[in-house]
């Protein structure tokens, strides 16, 4: 039984270095500069002084914070609703409603990205972030609405009845009572949407089209795909990149596991 | 009189609540997947659009590229089980709950917090001529195996695969830990009594119970593999060499934002919206029909 748990750790050991590559690489390759990379030994932080030149990282992180914070807030607001009048006020609308939700899960994005895209423009919504945050929102809705109203759905309906009876409003009732029993809910909906938004490419490519406003996945994309940036100075804002989803992950990493295994639990 | 008002307060207080929702979503996903439907039966540039019905199709149906496209989804589709089993391996080790396997758990899932665009920047490194893998063979004594696999289309469309394997790992072992921790382990203590091998008592008892964490990931797997690796493709490889790994997703943004026919792009979102759809429903079929 000993030498099988040795055994075990070893293989768990040997499967953690696998899925910690990125980051050891990352991390080595943006400490050096272009020569060092290429053979010369040593470390430097040369290429992290290129990178504020070749990438405006303050900015652009900036733009990510801007696009998430709306995005989620949106999704927050529509999705707590829907989810409380579906679960706790349910009518014959309700059902058709919940089915709607659920099927537009199912759309994949690059199914709608066109005719969204021309849409948007005829709008003028390509112009600063809110065509993105839109997307955004539009695109994390229907899952978040799904979590809330199984959430709420386990909130005693007689506890709903008697505040009612008690002479308050219906709004009220959400705002006093649903809500703060949902926060559990509420943070891993926007873990959850926090890291989907952060590390997107697709929608930012498209949505924003002033530079100014690109977020840093999209910045990074287009660097990388430019092909003439060195790779330490790419690895560089790389790490700077999936530093504030990887430190989100590593607190909320158990709303970021409720969430994904909410989505069985039906 | 007053429950009546009541009940017709809650009724308009429901559909109040659940229409900002609705109008984002229908807004944002349904109007456009209604506009894809109709566009993709006409020639259009972004500007104008022009009727061209049913022939729109059948003259992607001709195209050999659609065709070359197709086959990566299907290549792709080939990796799901692996996507799929190699973690469900891994959830079984950690399910021993051997010294540290807690943190273990943190470090497999800890890429799903990674872009697909850093991702990619590594892989693309790792995969090069001058890349870690070669780097790996030769430490092995390997050394006069030297890969390049992103040069060949067969091999990029590997390489892509390899890395969208290696991501669905910590998403896949989750699902299977959850899926574990509902296992009922007095069956297997029964079967073995009655003399049922280790392969049996796998099969016949510990699958079945894990059947509807098997139906999410594969749905899961799915959906990623042909609908998520947008930007790794963007970052990896731009869809080449030649056609290599241009998948269905890429084929329908290089169509509209590369070649600038938006009814091409709608038109292929269509179809890939059916192929999701029928992958889907053809799924639930089957795990259907083993019920009875």
């Amino acid at each position: 039984m000993k030498r099988r748990e040795i055994s075990i750790f070893f293989t768990m050991t040997l499967l953690a270095v696998v899925m910690l590559y990125p980051f050891i690489f990352m991390i080595n390759t943006a400490f050096k500069s272009n020569e060092q990379y290429l053979g010369a030994p040593g470390h430097s932080i040369a290429s992290w002084k290129k990178l504020f030149t070749a990438l405006p990282v303050g900015r652009q992180l900036l733009n990510s914070t801007l696009v998430c914070i709306g995005a989620i807030l949106i999704i927050l607001c529509v999705s707590t609703m829907a989810g409380f009048a579906l679960s706790k006020l349910r009518s014959k609308f309700s059902v058709l409603f919940f089915l709607g939700i659920v099927g537009a899960m199912l759309i994949p994005l690059q199914s709608i990205i066109i005719p969204a895209y021309i849409n948007a423009s005829k709008l003028n919504l390509l112009t600063g972030y809110w065509g993105a945050i839109f997307i955004y929102a539009a695109l994390g809705t229907p899952f978040a609405t799904f979590l809330m109203t199984s959430y709420f759905r386990g909130l005693p309906d007689e506890l709903i009845e008697a505040a009612i009876c008690d002479g308050l409003s219906y709004r009220k009732v959400f705002t006093k009572i649903a809500l703060p029993l949902g926060i559990p809910a509420i943070v891993t909906v926007v873990v959850l949407q926090f890291i989907q938004i952060w590390d997107d490419l697709l929608v930012g490519l498209l949505f924003i089209q002033d530079p100014n406003y690109r977020t840093i996945t999209v910045g990074l994309g287009a660097l990388s795909a430019g092909r003439t940036t060195s790779i330490p100075v790419l690895m560089a804002g790389s790490l700077i990149s999936a530093i504030p989803a990887v430190t989100v992950y590593l607190i909320f990493q158990r709303q970021l596991v409720n969430g994904l295994t909410a989505g069985m639990s039906k | 009189m007053s429950s009546h008002s009541l009940s017709s307060q809650r009724k308009r207080v429901s559909f109040l609540f659940a229409l900002p929702a609705l109008a984002l979503v229908s807004a944002f996903l349904g109007i456009p997947i209604i506009q894809a439907g109709y566009f993709s039966f006409t020639q259009w540039d972004g500007l104008t659009a022009v009727w061209k019905g049913f022939s729109t199709y059948s003259h992607v149906l001709h195209n050999p590229i659609f065709w070359r496209v197709l086959e990566n989804n299907g290549l792709l589709f080939i990796g799901i089980p692996v996507a799929m089993l190699f973690p469900m391996g891994i959830a079984f080790l950690l399910n021993e709950k051997v010294r540290g396997w807690k943190t273990f758990r943190t470090i497999f899932f800890l890429p799903t917090a990674v872009s697909w665009v850093v991702i990619g920047m590594v892989s693309l490194r790792f995969f090069a001529q001058e890349g870690a893998l070669n780097g790996l063979l030769k430490g092995f004594g390997f050394g006069f195996i030297k890969t390049d696999l992103l040069s060949s289309e067969k091999g990029a469309l590997f390489a892509v695969a390899l890395t969208f394997i290696w991501s669905m790992v910590g998403t896949n072992t989750i699902i299977f830990l959850a899926g574990m921790a509902t296992l009922d382990i007095s069956l297997n203590e029964a079967a073995r009594m009655d003399g049922a091998s280790n392969f049996r008592i796998f099969r016949s008892i510990t699958l079945p119970q894990l059947k509807r964490f098997i139906q999410f990931s594969f749905i899961i797997t799915v959906i990623s593999a042909f609908t998520a690796l947008f930007s790794l493709i963007f970052v990896m490889t731009g869809g080449g060499p030649g056609f290599g790994t241009t998948t269905l997703e890429f084929f329908i943004f290089q169509s509209a934002f590369s070649r600038g026919d938006f009814g091409t792009g709608a038109m292929l979102g269509v179809i890939l919206f059916f192929i999701m759809a029928i992958l889907g429903i053809g799924q639930l079929a089957i795990m259907r029909s083993k019920d009875d």
